[in-house]
């Protein structure tokens, strides 16, 4: 991430003083102010979802969800850690039914959670699921198209679960191969 | 999508009423949960405030725009037609971004369309992983490089399938 960072700024930033330069600080400012806005809106979001999670802890549903989801949890990932595999129930099934809002904050913890064991496997794991982007019925899509005038705003959903579940697969096995190949080495 | 609409209060009223049988005091607890939200997004503020301004210098200095158009030519290859290059190359960094390109192409080209179908499948079929890297690896050291590349891989791969399938 460092090193991206660096290189993608300062060949940025050359092109930038190639062409206009004045348009170097509105551009970063531009960002900066961006980030702010993107923050008190996830910070409403997640207040939503957390709130309600909470309430599903209490009231027991989340102990059930990850009981429910424990088994492919636990194979996925190779962990045997009970809060994290609550927060990765939680992070799976609001993926599954687009609440991006209930899935980040709960994967963040998970991931957390996996940094202090140390289990990078978990992490590189549950990573590219959520970069998968599994999702039942991609409710932006349906509306962007319908929004397009489509005759079949419907149409791409089953593909596009496909190509999420192939992307999935996909990822799965390489982290599968490369963390197992790098355990070893 | 009327469905849809439907599920959302039934499974918040659901578990509301659930978890006040089960005796919990629902306003005491949601309001605790709540409370997570601000040091969540302050301790992510950091990494979004760097990932953005870089976006933004991304974009503004027409870095972008070559890099599609180097890349155009190996997407081709790959079998993404040169209209949906710029979907491809946004999608990583920028949600709504991407919403934006997608209404765009769904515009030009029509939604039923077979780039209208390749767009719609691919936008669907991966995630932001530049961003979403920034957040799952916020404040880790290191070990955010391999899984964001194989993310990368992995949705290349999906949008690949994704430019196949609409063929059919």
């Amino acid at each position: 991430m460092n090193v991206l960072f660096l290189v993608v700024f300062i060949a940025a930033s050359v092109l930038v003083v190639l062409g206009d330069p004045a348009a170097f600080l509105p551009a970063l400012l531009a960002g900066a102010s961006r980030a702010v806005a993107l923050c008190l809106t996830l910070a409403g979001v997640y207040a939503l979802w957390l709130g309600f999670l909470r309430v599903c802890k209490d009231g027991g549903l989340l102990s059930g969800l990850s009981r429910l989801l424990r088994p492919p949890v636990r194979r996925l990932l190779k962990t045997d850690d009970a809060a994290a595999e609550e927060q990765v129930a939680v992070n799976f099934a609001a993926n599954l039914l687009g609440m991006g809002g209930a899935a980040t904050p709960a994967g963040i913890s998970a991931m957390r959670l996996f940094g202090e064991k140390k289990n990078e496997y978990a992490r590189a794991m549950l990573f590219v699921v959520n970069c998968a982007g599994v999702q039942l019925l991609p409710t932006t899509l349906i509306s962007v198209r319908a929004a397009a005038g489509s005759a079949q705003p419907f149409a791409p959903v089953l593909p596009a679960l496909c190509c999420s579940l192939a992307a999935l697969l996909f990822g799965a096995i390489l982290v599968h191969l490369l963390y197992r190949k790098r355990r070893c080495a | 999508m009327r469905v849809a609409a439907y599920v959302l209060p039934v499974l918040f009223a659901g578990v509301f009423l659930f978890a006040a049988v089960r005796r919990v005091k629902v306003y005491d607890s949601f309001a605790s949960g709540a409370g997570e939200a601000l040091p969540l997004v302050r301790s992510l503020f950091p990494y979004i405030a760097a990932v953005l301004i870089l976006a933004e210098l991304f974009e503004a200095s027409g870095l972008s725009l070559k890099l599609q158009q180097a890349l155009t030519p190996a997407l081709q290859a790959l079998g993404i037609p040169a209209q949906l290059a710029p979907l491809v190359l946004v999608k990583p960094f920028s949600g709504s971004g991407s919403v934006a390109v997608l209404s765009q192409i769904l515009a030009e080209y029509g939604a039923d369309s077979y780039i209208g179908c390749c767009a719609s499948v691919l936008y669907a079929s991966g995630e932001t992983v530049f961003y979403l890297s920034a957040l799952y690896f916020a404040g880790q050291k290191k070990g955010a490089a391999l899984p964001a590349a194989i993310a990368m891989a992995a949705n290349l791969f999906a949008a690949v399938s994704a430019c196949l399938l609409c063929r059919l």
